[in-house]
């Protein structure tokens, strides 16, 4: 339950954000709208059972675990709440989320290594080692694992998306970066899968499909992320053939 | 939406034969997927012979796989809008990545490395036969697709 409340006021903030841009006439894509409420119900449903129930099979955690750290960053790159920010916020308030975003923290946590390491490094820390049955037992540790996956997994698709405001790296490198967390990804699954990690979450059957679940799932999220990269390109590429043949 | 006439006849040699290649290469991760692990049953998802080095290999080629079928996908009807798709680059690129990655997949992973067999309880050699066979041929007939454009150019 954590997770419901702040969620659905940032749903509240964000619709009201949308309000605002609507009553003075700007345009703002349904896709994104739908995408942040998507986020919102992602967030609640993850920290709420069934997904977070503590002591139930593996699957069902490996579940949670693709919601918070891949589905709801996905939902939350489409909704692009920070641009809903620049947008609607009063100009001080603007000056400084721009200021966050083009700072050189900013810059340095969306880097591709930084964003790969906290995302798979955290994930390998978690399953691989005995983290995971310490984390289970501490109710604020693991509240920190679940903010860190949400966060993590942000940064990775901020990092691989790169949504406006941040500037556009070059397509092949963000798909190489892609490769490289997705491959990890694929596998710290099959690492799980064959040596029964991690030790104490489960029997081996249910250690089995939780990691299963993570591989698929996984590769789901990966080709959403690919979609989105390859879109935008395909739409900019087409803004700017629709510019070359005005001129 | 239309292109332009002048660009009617300029087709782009160098992106049809990476957009076809990023398809084959697509195709192959996918067919190997669906086909052999989803439909059939034949590969095993994980079975106890598989080395380390396997599974490193077969995690980034599995995930670069998925992203070159999207990004070739894309990448081909870039070339449809701007009419520069040349076809036969396409064909030839697709063959080349397809069966690189089978060749790849059936000498360098399954038997190098020693990932998944083909197949399980059944005499190999002739499944391991009609798989490289497979992707030689086409990484043949691919190659040979490309080089008759180059010699056919004054």
């Amino acid at each position: 339950m954590t997770g419901t409340v702040p969620a659905v006021l940032a749903g509240v903030g964000y619709a009201w954000g949308v309000r605002v841009l609507h009553s003075r006439g700007d345009r703002w894509p349904w896709h994104r709208t739908a995408a942040a409420w998507l986020a919102v119900l992602g967030l609640a449903a993850a920290t709420s059972p069934p997904l977070a129930t503590d002591g139930g099979p593996f699957a069902l955690h490996a579940a949670q675990h693709l919601v918070l750290a891949s589905a709801v960053p996905i939902a939350l790159v489409v909704a692009n709440p920070v641009l809903l920010a620049l947008r609607t916020l009063p100009l001080r308030q603007r000056r400084l989320l721009l200021a966050v975003a083009h700072s050189r923290a900013a810059r340095i946590a969306l880097s591709p290594p930084v964003a790969v390491t906290l995302a798979v490094g955290g994930t390998w820390l978690y399953y691989l080692t005995g983290f995971y049955d310490v984390a289970e037992s501490h109710p604020l540790l693991h509240l920190a694992v679940h903010a860190h996956m949400l966060l993590a997994g942000c940064l990775l698709t901020w990092c691989v998306v790169a949504p406006a405001p941040l500037p556009a790296r070059t397509v092949p490198v963000r798909l190489l970066v892609l490769v490289v967390a997705a491959g990890s990804h694929d596998l710290l699954a099959k690492l799980m899968y064959a040596h029964g990690l991690p030790v104490g979450a489960g029997t081996a059957d249910q250690l089995r499909a939780g990691a299963q679940l993570l591989y698929y799932g996984g590769d789901v999220a990966e080709l959403l992320t690919a979609v989105l990269v390859l879109s935008g390109w395909y739409a900019r590429e087409g803004r700017r053939l629709a510019h070359a043949s005005r001129a | 939406m239309s292109a332009p006439s002048q660009s009617q006849q300029a087709t782009l040699p160098g992106r049809s034969l990476g957009a076809g290649a990023l398809m084959g290469v697509g195709v192959a991760g996918f067919l190997d997927e669906t086909v052999f692990h989803q439909l059939l049953h034949w590969h095993h998802f994980y079975d106890k012979s598989t080395a380390a080095a396997g599974l490193v290999s077969d995690g980034y080629f599995h995930a670069g796989s998925w992203v070159a079928m999207v990004a070739g996908l894309f990448l081909y009807a870039d070339l449809q809008r701007r009419a520069g798709a040349d076809r036969r680059r396409v064909w030839a690129g697709g063959l080349v990545g397809w069966g690189g990655f089978q060749l790849y997949d059936g000498l360098v992973q399954h038997k190098l490395l020693g990932l998944h067999q083909i197949r399980y309880h059944v005499h190999l050699l002739p499944y391991d036969v009609a798989w490289d066979l497979a992707g030689g041929i086409a990484l043949v007939a691919g190659l040979l697709l490309l080089r008759e454009r180059v010699t056919r150019r004054p």
